[in-house]
């Protein structure tokens, strides 16, 4: 029996545009399990971004309610939610979003001392995260702006997790990385689930839905269907075709 | 021509805040910069313009005159002058007076004149300002005008040794002789108790002229001349006289300190004004490189570009001007009614264009070369460059706090990145700090020196005080004397003396005999050298010795009762009686000249003395051989308060201008912060910082440019204040200035002044609150 993370019920986000009410997410009831590398895919506009926003506690919902252990999150202020953010989630974003102007040490650690005190155990956690995921002694001095695109990526996966988070939000980590050095994001990824770290990903590319166990399709704001893949490993074929199936039989 | 100004009010919409705040510090400048000419420009010309109307004289000469010998000597004298255009003498009563005036005493020379007379003088009249129903009583200048002195009400005059109870029947305007800051006042009285008076015989006839020059520089120079011709004619006889040149400064002290103040301020205000464009128009080139490579790559020339932010800010900054120099029009009847309290001759307000020319032409010229300076980086943007990647606003070679390393905590080494990456802001902050810092320690100054405890001040100003002032017959002075020796009240009486004397082909200079300078309370009031000690020497006026390439040690001729003798220059003064034409003599020094007549002694009580007391036990036991009694605290109280009152009003207003400036400094650079930094802001909230911590942050930020910008500028301004206020006020005969530098007041504001700065900066970083990380992944 797997540990449930964050739970929601009946969770609705509505947005208001020009007076016209758009409801992207409507009534998801929904419970993310630890341990799990849950990927949310669905079509462009589907509500993928917006849910993965209200989980992480990014936005607040409209309606409904989020659970986190026994904490209700969807009641929280907006301090309450950074403070949860800061406790229990990491976020690995499609544009990165480094800090330009510190450097890439300074940028794992200005996350990683908002927890942990102990500067030193912290240094050091974060020197092997870099070691992890390839990242050199040299460049973890330098600028976001000197280094590459993919680099610059598992930077941002390193920033998210400096602080042991239960829960790895990454929305589309891929997206404006190449073909290799997307995989390369993916790899570490993986690597970290299967030490443990529960991961939410939201993707519109099959390449990346692959690496999880369980898939979520979103359409129209509610969710679809749930493939469970078990869990990833190099080569599986089969893998891939009952991922297709599925895909295929969501509309995808 | 209209796209450029699409593209200028397309930038002034963008930023509205920013807008709004560089009106306001234009505004405030336009303010005080118009409000500095009206008064510098016309309000001294006002006194001409005055002058002018009344024909009034360039010098007045009083005279004792019981047989009308003088005013015979004094006409053939002036018809053989030259220099003379027209004159005017009447009969009058003179004599020192003295009634309650503003809290405290005036003491002071009168000329006493029938009304019908003092308004129908061909030179020298006056005219009535304000009158009421009485037809018997008394009319005084302007200036007395109070609660306590008004229309109907009774007023008691002490006339030499004598007490007489008049009432109020009006106030006039006498340019010459219409305040309490020159040699002479003038009161009217109406016929019948102008008689009255003469019947009294409390006050001695005396011949009162009114003299116009057809030159009047000339006017210090035939002061002393005429009054060397009559002391020469006749030694023995009271002679007070009042001069253009030193009237005119004299009354104007006050508009001179204020206007003065206003011209500080209004190009402190202004320089803040300029910094905060400059560091804007950087920071929108740096901003906005990609839009500005994609005018350019269209089409648009640097040169357009530029015309663009000259229209923009040029066109913000004469609007500004214009409601600013508005607003000083609502503002200026205000001032104006409290310079009319101190100089107590009308000023009409009316519109005057010249300083509304002069402030645009300063403001929109000064704005005009910062935006041209500022934006010439436009001319270095390559619009393939720009459109690539724009260019980067900060250089991020070198990190200069690594958290790795730093032992600081995380909000405040993250606000220390942020202070170390924002040059522009903090030089912004810097020069508004120390500006801030100088209006700080002036306001301390003013209130230690002059508010709290005026004695710092009128050392300078006045020179020398005492707690009481006993005039006394010559022939009294031996049992005068003997008796204050044995009062166990009197701490130390001293000669203390005023007599004119002439410096042959300069000037007159009002000299003070003292009997011995070592018991005199103020040594400050030489400058250099020490005081004179011998017969054969004399300290003169500092301003006077350097106009006439005079210093210790040279010798000068002086001339007195038809005598001329030589004197060491042992000291210069600085004493602003008499705008530097001082003289300090002993008293065996003077008798080298002529015996002295009537002999004032200053006296200082022991504690807790009752001075009004002390002086009516002297007045009964010396009956008529005391002249005067003055209560010197008193006397010196009313004077200055006028003084208190403008330093107040004046070191309140530029306390909350400076709050106000303050606010609008950092309102502008928080929110250009808050715009540049909205993206690493939404990261750091993303990643758990709660909006108290990056307020924090961004606060803190501010914090070492403030605090180190604030302990240099109030450690500097201490240091530079004294001589600061020396050179403000050097055409007062002021050449150093010793005030006190108050510690304590500095220190207190300068920690509020950062703690304002920090609570003002926590405050419009609020706006943080409003940035989500939401809107990061919505594409920012």
């Amino acid at each position: 029996m797997q540990k449930t993370l964050l739970k929601t019920e009946k969770l609705c986000k509505t947005f208001s545009n020009g007076g016209q009410q758009q409801h992207v997410l409507k009534n998801i009831d929904l419970e993310l399990y630890q341990g799990d590398f849950t990927v949310i895919m669905g079509a462009s506009g589907a509500g993928k971004s917006t849910l993965l926003y209200a989980l992480s506690g990014m936005d607040t919902p409209s309606l409904g309610k989020i659970t986190f252990g026994d904490k209700t999150i969807s009641d929280l202020s907006q301090d309450g939610l950074a403070v949860f953010r800061r406790d229990h989630c990491g976020f690995v974003f499609q544009q990165i979003y480094l800090i330009d102007g510190m450097s890439v040490m300074d940028n794992v650690l200005s996350a990683g001392l908002l927890v942990n005190k102990d500067k030193k155990a912290l240094v050091a956690r974060a020197k092997e995260l870099f070691a992890a995921v390839d990242i050199s002694e040299e460049t973890q001095k330098k600028f976001p702006t000197q280094i590459s695109g993919g680099e610059a990526q598992r930077v941002g996966i390193v920033r998210a997790i400096i602080n042991s988070p239960e829960i790895l939000f990454a929305d589309e980590p891929t997206g404006a990385l190449n073909s290799k050095t997307g995989l390369d994001v993916l790899d570490t990824l993986t690597k970290f689930n299967e030490q443990g770290q529960s991961v939410v990903m939201v993707t519109h590319d099959m390449r990346s839905a692959r690496r999880g166990n369980r898939i979520l399709y979103l359409k129209d704001g509610v969710i679809l269907g749930e493939c469970n893949l078990g869990k990833y490993a190099h080569g599986d074929t089969a893998r891939h075709e009952k991922l297709s199936a599925f895909l295929k039989e969501m509309g995808w | 021509m209209r796209k450029l100004f699409l593209i200028a009010r397309s930038n002034m919409r963008r930023a509205k805040g920013q807008t709004v705040a560089i009106v306001v510090l234009i505004l405030i400048a336009a303010m005080l910069l118009n409000l500095w000419l009206m008064l510098s420009m016309d309000y001294k010309a006002n006194f001409d313009r005055y002058h002018d109307e009344l024909n009034a004289e360039h010098v007045t000469v009083t005279v004792d005159d019981e047989d009308g010998a003088v005013c015979e000597f004094l006409s053939q004298t002036l018809e053989n002058d030259d220099r003379v255009s027209e004159y005017r003498h009447d009969g009058c009563l003179h004599m020192t007076t003295s009634f309650s005036y503003n809290g405290g005493e005036m003491n002071h020379w009168c000329v006493f004149l029938k009304k019908e007379t003092a308004l129908t003088r061909t030179v020298g009249r006056a005219e009535i300002v304000e009158e009421g129903s009485f037809s018997s009583g008394v009319y005084l200048p302007m200036i007395f005008k109070s609660d306590e002195i008004a229309l109907g009400k009774p007023i008691e005059m002490s006339i030499g040794s004598h007490t007489v109870e008049y009432t109020v029947c009006g106030f006039f305007n006498s340019v010459m002789m219409g305040s309490h800051n020159c040699g002479l006042t003038e009161i009217m009285l109406s016929g019948d108790k102008y008689a009255e008076l003469e019947t009294l015989g409390y006050a001695p006839q005396a011949t009162l002229c009114s003299v116009r020059l057809y030159d009047k520089s000339e006017n210090l120079n035939f002061e002393a001349t005429i009054k060397s011709a009559i002391s020469e004619r006749f030694p023995n006889l009271n002679m007070v006289s009042n001069s253009y040149d030193i009237v005119s400064q004299a009354r104007y002290i006050s508009q001179m300190i204020c206007s003065g103040v206003m011209s500080a301020m209004a190009f402190f205000v202004l320089l803040i004004a300029l910094v905060v464009i400059a560091s804007n128009i950087i920071n929108y080139i740096q901003v906005n490189m990609k839009n500005l490579g994609a005018l350019k790559a269209v089409g648009y020339t640097s040169r357009q570009l530029i015309f663009t932010l000259l229209l923009q800010f040029l066109g913000l900054a004469l609007f500004a001007a214009l409601v600013g120099t508005a607003l000083s029009y609502a503002l200026f009847p205000a001032i104006n009614s409290m310079m009319i309290a101190q100089t107590g001759i009308p000023y009409l307000i009316r519109f005057l264009p010249l300083p509304v020319i002069i402030s645009l032409l300063i403001l929109g010229g000064a704005v005009a070369f910062v935006v041209w300076l500022a934006s010439r980086k436009i001319k270095k943007i390559e619009p393939i460059l720009a459109l690539r990647s724009g260019v980067q606003t900060h250089n991020f070679k070198r990190n200069r706090i690594p958290l790795e390393k730093t032992k600081a905590p995380l909000n405040f080494a993250l606000a220390l990145k942020t202070t170390l990456s924002g040059v522009k802001h903090n030089i912004t902050v810097c020069i508004t700090m120390l500006v801030l810092s100088l209006v700080v320690v002036f306001s301390g100054l003013m209130t230690e020196n002059v508010i709290v405890d005026m004695t710092p001040f009128l050392n300078l100003i006045v020179g020398e005080t005492a707690d009481s002032c006993i005039s006394v017959n010559a022939e009294t002075e031996e049992d005068f004397l003997t008796e204050m020796n044995v009062d166990s009240r009197v701490e130390k009486a001293y000669l203390y003396t005023t007599i004119n004397v002439t410096h042959p082909g300069g000037a007159e200079l009002l000299t003070t005999v003292c009997d011995d300078f070592t018991k005199v309370n103020n040594p400050n009031v030489i400058y250099i050298g020490r005081f004179p000690k011998y017969e054969n020497e004399i300290a003169i006026g500092a301003k006077y010795a350097k106009e006439k390439g005079l210093t210790v040690g040279n010798e000068i001729q002086i001339t007195a009762n038809g005598k001329t003798e030589k004197y060491l220059i042992s000291g210069l003064t600085q004493v602003t009686n008499y705008l530097g034409r001082d003289g300090l003599l002993t008293r065996s020094g003077y008798e080298r000249l002529g015996t002295i007549t009537n002999v004032s002694y200053y006296i200082n009580l022991e504690e807790g003395t009752d001075i009004d007391a002390f002086n009516a036990d002297v007045k009964e036991k010396f009956a008529d051989a005391v002249n005067t009694t003055i209560n010197v605290e008193m006397t010196v109280e009313a004077a200055s308060g006028v003084y208190v009152t403008l330093m107040t009003i004046i070191v309140v207003a530029i306390l909350v201008l400076s709050a106000i400036i303050i606010a609008f400094v950092l309102y502008l650079l928080v929110r250009t912060m808050l715009n540049n930094k909205k993206r690493d802001y939404g990261i750091l909230k993303s990643l758990g910082f709660t909006t108290r911590q990056l307020v924090l942050q961004t606060a803190l930020s501010f914090m070492p440019a403030i605090i180190i910008s604030t302990v240099v500028g109030l450690i500097i301004c201490s240091l530079i204040i004294n001589p600061l206020t020396a050179l403000f006020l050097g055409s007062l005969g002021i050449v150093k200035c010793t005030f006190n530098i108050p510690i304590v007041f500095i220190t207190v504001a300068g920690v509020g002044l950062i703690l304002l700065s920090f609570a003002i900066a926590c405050l419009l970083s609020l706006k943080i609150k409003k940035i989500a990380p939401r809107n990061l992944l919505d594409g920012e």
